[in-house]
């Protein structure tokens, strides 16, 4: 059973920064309610609940090109992420990891907003977003601000949202011409929480074969998302070889234990993270066809 | 609150809490129970309906969400009195054991048909990747669907 339920209803920018300002600190924002929903069904206390449902929002629920940037509003679900040529050709794996959300009812709700602001470690849309370095447009009665993703993110189910302000925008620049980007997921969300890790990169080389460009996110492997930068500076200015990329595994592998420390699930997690951004590299610079992982 | 709401073209004006789900409403509200509850966490597929266009879980959608919509049940499959293609389909494969996933299978099925006719395999399975069932082994069932795509 769903608790008793206050709901209230907006339906544009503007009067739902405005609720938001009157009910500071009860309130819920209800978008696609696949992760509040089953939320507020397991909470076992009977407190009254408000709900503000912003999934009528008409303005927010479209992908723009803005010339070198793209922008996504937050009501954008996974299924529209997965159909939008324009990401498809400019962030490739944003469009892979919103197609492996869930299931096809899951991603016909479930939006980009949502994914972000629940701030789970195994959101799929959270690496490929960071590797882009999106930046977030955040409203509240008293303005905007914007602010880098991979700071709002602050540990697992924690953001520094506000409880007056809600997410309205999502915005990174498009991927340079001739970069190719990669997304492996492993692991299904129903099994033990041990078997789920991503990895989101992003990469091209110059006309000496050198690597010019790269970006690597692990997805579930710590709290907060983040760029491996110390991996990408190893990569940058070599030729792409099976010895260097497995060596960039197990940097990834090492950084992730230096970060979380020996947990029980390390002894499978290192080598799998160490695989599977391996098999990412080689899928990026064509020395395997790639292979997706479910 | 009041809603108004159309399912399998049929138009509902009513008064409702706020803390039921879709699934609630159906089943509870306006007695269609061939959509089934079954984990309620959007995990199942049970209880899809086509919502819009779309395959839902009706389970993680709240009825007031639901206000202005148009629903489609697997009441709303049979025409003129007869089942669907697909729901003979279904029948015929022998894609229908204990049926308790059969509705939400049917829908899935359904929403995938009317925006491409003719589905690969692939697409087939992951049209319906959100829809457990603990009898067929699934084989029959997209044997079924694929029967429809071919007609
Ligand atoms: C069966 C199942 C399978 C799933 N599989 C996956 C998976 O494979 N990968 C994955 O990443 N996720 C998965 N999810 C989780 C979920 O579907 C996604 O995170 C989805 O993108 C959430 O979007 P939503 O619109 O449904 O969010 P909601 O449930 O509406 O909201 C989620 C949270 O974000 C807040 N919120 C929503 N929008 C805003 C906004 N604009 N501003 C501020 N706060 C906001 C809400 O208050 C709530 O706390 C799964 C869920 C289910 C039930
Ligand atoms: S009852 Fe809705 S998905 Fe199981
Ligand atoms: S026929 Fe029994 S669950 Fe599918």
């Amino acid at each position: 059973m769903l608790p008793e339920i206050k709901y209230y209803k907006a339906n544009t920018v503007e009067e739902t920064v405005h609720i938001l300002a009157q009910n500071k600190h009860a309130i819920r924002i209800l978008a696609g309610g696949t992760d509040l929903l089953p939320e507020l069904r397991s909470e076992k206390q009977n407190r009254k609940v408000i709900i503000l449902d912003i999934s009528s929002i008409k303005l927010l629920n479209k992908i723009e090109d803005e010339g070198h940037f793209i922008r996504i509003g937050a009501l954008v679900k996974h299924s529209q992420m997965v159909e939008s040529i324009l990401l498809g050709r400019h962030a490739g794996f944003l469009t892979q990891a919103s197609s492996l959300v869930g299931s096809a009812q899951i991603r016909n709700r479930g939006t980009l907003g949502g994914n972000i602001c629940n701030a789970a470690p195994c959101a799929d849309t959270l690496p490929p977003l960071v590797a882009l370095d999106a930046e977030l447009t955040l409203e509240s009665s008293s303005g905007n601000r914007t602010e880098l993703l991979s700071g709002f993110i602050r540990g697992a189910y924690k953001t520094n949202r506000a409880n007056d302000e809600f997410l309205t925008w999502i915005r990174f620049k498009k991927l340079p011409e001739g970069c190719r980007s990669n997304f492996i997921k492993l692991g299904r969300r129903e099994a033990l929480s041990i078997a789920r890790l991503q990895v989101a990169a992003c990469g091209m080389i110059d006309s000496n074969n050198k690597i010019c460009y790269i970006r690597i996110v692990p997805g579930s492997t710590t709290p907060n998302v983040f760029r491996f930068t110390e991996v990408e500076e190893y990569l940058l200015g070599n030729e792409p070889s099976e010895r260097l990329f497995s060596k960039a595994g197990d940097m990834v592998a090492r950084k992730m234990v230096e970060i979380t420390g020996v947990r029980w699930s390390t002894e499978y997690k290192k080598p799998v993270i160490a695989a599977l951004v391996r098999r990412s590299l080689q899928a990026i610079f064509n020395l395997k066809p790639g292979v997706a992982v479910k | 609150m009041k809603i108004e709401i159309k399912v399998n073209n049929k138009r509902y004006c009513l008064e409702i809490e706020h803390n039921l789900t879709l699934l609630d409403l159906l089943r509870d509200e306006l007695g269609l129970t061939g959509t089934k509850r079954g984990c309620e966490i959007g995990e199942c597929g049970a209880c899809t309906v086509i919502m819009n266009g779309d395959a839902v879980n009706s389970c993680l959608v709240l009825a007031p969400q639901a206000d202005g919509s148009e629903i489609f049940t697997v009441e709303g499959l049979e025409e003129n009195g007869e089942l669907s293609i697909l729901q003979k389909a279904f029948i015929e494969h022998e894609a229908v054991h204990c049926g308790f996933c059969t509705p939400g299978m049917l829908m899935s099925a359904k929403a995938l048909l009317d925006k491409n006719p003719h589905p690969t395999e692939e697409e087939i399975k992951i049209a319906i990747s959100g829809n457990l069932c603990r009898c067929t082994g699934y084989k029959q069932i997209i044997e079924a669907i694929k029967s429809v795509s071919n007609q």
